[in-house]
């Protein structure tokens, strides 16, 4: 009996050795393990082996049947493990297909230059305010030092309404609202649309500003270089300088004109620049303490600066973009390249 | 406004190369937006003389020329008629390099050497009106005394350099030579020369100028006029350095008392006018408004019909000049002229700018009024000509000068305070330097402790406060001192907590949301055409438009009253260029007038508005826009059927929440789609943000999830096609009560065997209790309830 299963072991191992697939893997379980199985015949006849044999041979059967489970389960992994590693080499995909998800849209070139300021300048302390676009020649000019018929109107040519009511030239007009109900100190900032008499390549009727105003006690020229230095540095990207040029803006005095170094070429000089290193940005300056005076706003005690800058003109330097009519076009050829 | 440096000079004794005072004034706020070398084209041009000439051998059109060019004699070929053996020529010689573009090389004609060739006046650069043959169509001959080998930049005076600077409109006073030469004078630490305004006169003399023109002024808009009168006047050609200054400005030189004119206007900044005596009838200037109808023919030859608005000079019987505008045929410079009365006179800028605006003549004389022209001036102007006058030779000047003044403008003192000056600026200036900067513009300082006293000249009427003195210090102290200064940030301001503009803040939500659903942020002109409505087949109160009054166009004349057209307008132009699928967005304001003719301000509102043209995309995507849309604020809203006359009435909703419309959405209007060139399936919406902003409060209640397990159940039936989904799922919501815990609509479906006008709608139901498992006897008789009320309601059957 002893040699029977040392037999049928042997045979059983080698036969579960040269078989190549998972069927016949399962035929040997049967023909060995099965109910109508070899070893399952050897145990039937136990009932002949002598009783004092019986536990020597009850083991060596059981150490015979794990032997051949154990090598079948090794086998039925190792075709597993193949099968998977098979059908992982046949799914291979091509992953340069098209994305099947929501192709994403972009956010325009003029307000995400907006959305950078903002966010500059809120972090900064400013409150972003908002007002009409159809202004009051008071609003747009007059409270801004800029009376009727003062050659400071040559500046701005305004699309009007009626006599006294006109498309907003600058975004400081909410600025001489806003001086109006605030109570200084406060920082505030303007975005938004604004309106010229004026379209050719460079320029165009209607056009984006932004403009910011502090007024506080102790504030100065000084801190308008480093405010403006650190938002630059902020839009432009680090190591940008800030460069200020005497300039002249009725609701500002002293009034500059801000340069900012070239970000294309790092100031070294380029097309973009027009080989200068720096880009004319913005204006800022003092505010003027008419402006304060025609507010009821006490300029003796307070001070103030502020600034305004051409969002389209950022955004062409930043986005490179080669034309300002582009960005009223909304081709999406262009916007997609926005993404 | 264009200066030159030699003129500068005049003024100044400054020896800095030109480009550094190009930019010492650009950095003191004189920008200098140009720099021209008049000379530019001129090297290796030199004054010839033609000694000899003979036939070329080989050509009938052609001599050969032997030049003396000074040191040298050459040889140069030529096909010119009008040279001739002694003739003084401009020679450009190998290496030239013309203004037309014209390089001179070494060459062979016909086997001759050439080395140059002879120049017409075109070709350096000048016409008849500058030098005398310069117009000719041929070889400019000189006169005989210019010495062979002179280069020709110094024998017709065009070696200067121009310098165009933007003047700003706080600075009138520097639209001057005199004006820009202070400012070197200030930046560089030069004093200034003084004008010379001297000529003689015999004081016993009883040739006066009353003997030729009284002026009486009756109008306040003249605050100054001053006259004074030339006899013996000698009309002719002026001297080439006045020429040569009037041409580097952009200025015709025509003949002395004219140019004379011109240049005191450049020069000092003083607008003059010249009359001949003889046609100032009765002798008398009356500087008056014009009376209504009467007419002018001025020197552009336009006729201008006047009114009282208008200023004018006139004698008793004409007006004979828009005064500071332009001058009249009737009384100007003629050949025939004798006797010159100058006129020096100062009006009012308001008065100059709006006539000048009103018949769109705008003059040197014009331009400098219009911007401000001091009062002390009109006496400098006047006795500067009288000068020139003098020194030209062209006339004999009569004793006295008229002066009618109702201004006078003299110094002023102006008081400040060196610690405001120093914290205006946020730097530290010392004393000294503050004063020597003040001093050096002409402004007399005197400092004690804090206080500054400023004696400020009669033409610097901008200075009036601290800020100004601070703006003169510091554009001359350099803003170069502020590249290293070391402070933080809002150092000694107040802390301010920033805040976002709410509108702003849930637009740049929505924005981002969209961008995710693939759409593309536009950026529309909020301006249009007055048809719009027409296209949108609006009928109501948006068909009254803001207008403006001088538009530049009729395609941007009116503010928009539609968001509707922008985008289907941008849409359509996509469309054209073969984008034939987008998804757009775009957040503006329309703009709806409270009356009109318009009195108050236009009402001003705000909304997000999308458009989509893309196949498989329907109203029910852009449904989903909107939900989601909405669903970042706490709106609560309802759908209804819209009535926009622009969307399909039947494939559209309005958004409404309360009482009030705040968007809607749909299929486009067919008639719309057509007339915007769009295809008709595009789908549209809008919503008011102004209104989001106001509900931007979004809180949550939430409940447990379920304890208990979750049941669902499919129930499909079949009803006619008016019923809607809303009144199905309401119905099952009010059967199920309290035990339900959602329903969705999974299926739509219409076939002949339900029949005509009927569909399918299938429900999934999800049943739970919160204190038990639901057996399926309770479930059962739920759904029972719920399909009996369908039945009831809207004769649902089951499918």
């Amino acid at each position: 009996m002893i040699e029977k299963l040392k037999e049928i072991k042997e045979k059983a191992l080698v036969e579960i050795q040269n078989i190549s697939d998972k069927k016949s893997l399962n035929e040997i379980k049967v023909k060995y393990l099965g109910k109508q199985g070899e070893l399952t015949a050897i145990l039937r006849g136990m009932r002949d082996v002598s009783p004092e044999d019986r536990p020597k041979v009850g083991a060596l059967v059981n150490e015979v049947r794990s032997e051949i489970e154990s090598r079948i389960e090794e086998k039925e992994n190792r075709f597993d493990e193949e099968e998977l590693a098979n059908s992982l080499a046949s799914e291979k995909i091509d992953i340069t297909e098209p994305s099947k998800f929501i192709s994403k849209g972009a956010v325009h070139a003029v307000p995400m230059i907006t959305d950078k300021l903002i966010d500059i300048c809120v972090d900064m302390g400013f409150t972003v305010v908002d007002g009409p676009e159809v202004e009051t020649d008071y609003y747009n000019f007059e409270a801004m030092n800029i009376p009727k018929n003062h050659p400071s109107r040559d500046m701005q040519d305004s699309f009007y309404i009626t006599d006294n009511i006109l498309l907003r030239t600058q975004t400081s007009a909410v600025q001489s609202r806003e001086l109006e109900t605030r109570k200084p100190p406060f920082k505030i900032i303007s975005p938004g649309k604004t309106y010229r008499n004026d379209s050719d390549s460079t320029h165009s009727p209607v056009f984006h500003q932004c403009e910011g105003l502090v007024v506080d006690e102790n504030v100065s020229m000084a801190d308008l270089k480093i405010m403006l230095s650190e938002m630059m540095r902020r839009l432009y990207g680090e190591g940008t300088k800030v460069r200020f040029r005497p300039s002249f803006f009725p609701f500002t005095e002293p009034s500059i004109e801000v340069d900012v170094s070239c970000p294309n070429c790092k100031g070294e000089g380029c097309k973009t620049c027009k080989g200068t290193g720096f880009l004319e940005i913005l204006g800022a300056g003092v505010v003027n303490p008419k402006v304060l005076d025609i507010a009821g706003i006490d300029s003796k005690k307070f001070t103030g600066f502020a600034f305004g800058m051409g969002i389209e003109r950022t955004s062409m330097v930043l986005n490179a973009i080669p034309d300002l009519r582009t960005m009223y076009k909304n081709d999406v050829r262009f916007l997609s390249q926005l993404k | 406004m264009k200066v030159t440096y030699k003129w500068i000079k005049d003024f100044v004794d400054i020896h800095e190369k030109p480009e550094e005072v190009a930019k010492r004034l650009t950095s003191a706020g004189m920008e200098v937006e140009e720099i021209i070398y008049q000379n530019e084209h001129l090297h290796d041009v030199v004054v010839g003389k033609i000694v000899k000439i003979e036939k070329h051998p080989q050509a009938d059109k052609l001599v050969v020329c032997q030049v003396d060019i000074g040191e040298k004699l050459t040889q140069i070929v030529t096909s010119a008629t009008n040279v001739f053996e002694g003739a003084t020529v401009p020679v450009s010689l190998p290496g030239a390099d013309l203004v037309n573009g014209v390089k001179i090389q070494p060459s062979k004609f016909r086997g001759v050497d050439s080395f140059g060739m002879f120049c017409s006046g075109e070709e350096i650069g000048i016409d008849e009106n500058y030098f005398e043959g310069a117009g000719i169509n041929g070889i400019l001959i000189l006169p005989d005394e210019m010495k062979a080998g002179t280069p020709i930049e110094k024998a017709l005076e065009l070696d200067d350099v121009i310098f165009d600077i933007g003047v700003t409109p706080n600075r009138a006073d520097c639209l001057s030579i005199v004006g820009i030469a202070r400012e070197v004078s200030a930046i560089f630490g030069i004093p200034m020369r003084k004008i010379n305004l001297s000529y003689p006169i015999d004081i016993y003399s009883k040739d006066t100028v009353r003997n030729y023109v009284n002026v009486e002024v009756e109008t306040k808009n003249c605050k100054r006029y001053m006259a004074g009168a030339v006899t013996d006047v000698k009309l002719s050609r002026s001297p080439l350095w006045m020429r040569a200054r009037l041409n580097a400005v952009g200025i015709k030189p025509i003949n002395t008392i004219v140019d004379i004119t011109n240049y005191v206007l450049v020069e000092i900044g003083q607008p003059l006018h010249a009359f001949d005596q003889t046609l100032i009838g009765g002798n008398k200037i009356i500087v008056r408004q014009a009376k209504t109808g009467e007419k002018i023919e001025a020197l552009n030859h336009n006729t201008y019909e006047l009114d009282k608005e208008t200023m004018v000079i006139a004698d008793q019987e004409k007006p004979m000049v828009i005064a500071g505008v332009i001058g009249g045929t009737n009384s100007c410079i003629n050949d025939d002229t004798k006797t010159v009365i100058f006129e020096g006179a100062n009006f009012d800028l308001k008065c100059i700018r709006l006539t000048s605006r009103r018949f769109g003549v705008m003059t040197d004389s014009a331009q400098r009024y219009s911007k401000g022209v001091n009062v002390a001036n009109a006496e400098i102007g006047l006795l500067r000509a009288l000068h020139l006058v003098d020194k030209l030779g062209c006339g004999k000047v009569a004793r006295g000068i008229i002066d009618i003044a109702s201004e006078k403008n003299e110094s002023r003192i102006v008081r400040g305070s060196v610690s405001a000056i120093n914290q205006i600026l946020g730097i530290e200036i010392k004393n000294e330097t503050i004063k020597n900067i003040l001093n050096n513009l002409g402004i007399k300082t005197v400092i004690s402790g804090d206080r500054i006293e400023c004696e400020v000249p009669p033409y610097r009427e901008d200075i009036i406060n601290n800020n100004d003195l601070a703006e003169e210090v510091i554009r001359i102290y350099g803003y170069d001192s502020y590249d290293n200064i070391d402070k933080a940030l809002f150092e000694n301001a107040s802390v301010t907590e920033g805040q976002v503009e709410p509108r702003m803040a849930i637009e740049r939500k929505l924005r981002n949301m969209l961008v995710d659903y693939g759409f593309y942020e536009t950026v529309n002109y909020s301006l249009c055409p007055s048809n719009i409505c027409d296209k949108l087949l609006i009928k109501d109160d948006r068909t009254r438009m803001v207008k403006i009054i001088n538009p530049i166009s009729e395609e941007i004349s009116c503010l928009r009253t539609a968001m509707a057209y922008s985008l289907l307008n941008c849409l359509s132009f996509n469309v054209s260029v073969g984008n034939k699928e987008a998804r757009l967005f775009e957040c503006g304001r329309t703009y709806i007038p409270k009356e009109l003719p318009i009195k108050e301000l236009p009402v001003e509102e705000n909304f997000i508005a999308f458009v989509v043209s893309e196949s498989g995309f329907d109203f029910f995507h852009m449904k989903g826009v909107v939900e989601n849309s909405l669903s970042l604020t706490a709106v609560e809203y309802k759908l209804v059927p819209s009535s926009q006359p622009y969307l399909h009435p039947g494939i559209s909703a309005d958004i409404v929440c309360g009482e009030k419309v705040i968007g809607h959405f749909g299929q486009i209007h067919p008639t719309v789609a057509k007339n915007f060139d769009i295809s008709a399936k595009t789908i549209y919406g809008e919503i008011s943000s102004d209104f989001l902003a106001s509900k931007t409060d979004k809180r949550f209640v939430v409940k447990a999830v379920p304890k208990y397990p979750v049941v669902e159940r499919d129930l499909a039936v079949v009803v006619d096609e008016k019923v809607t989904t809303e009144e199905l799922m309401d119905a099952i919501k009010s059967a199920c009560g309290k035990l339900l815990f959602g329903v969705k609509l999974f299926d739509i479906y219409r076939s002949q065997a339900l029949g005509e006008g009927k569909k399918s709608m299938a429900f999934n139901i999800k049943l739970s209790d919160e204190t038990k498992t639901l057996t399926d006897e309770e479930v059962s008789k739920v759904i029972n309830k719920a399909l009996k009320s369908l039945s009831f309601r809207f004769g649902a059957s089951l499918r």
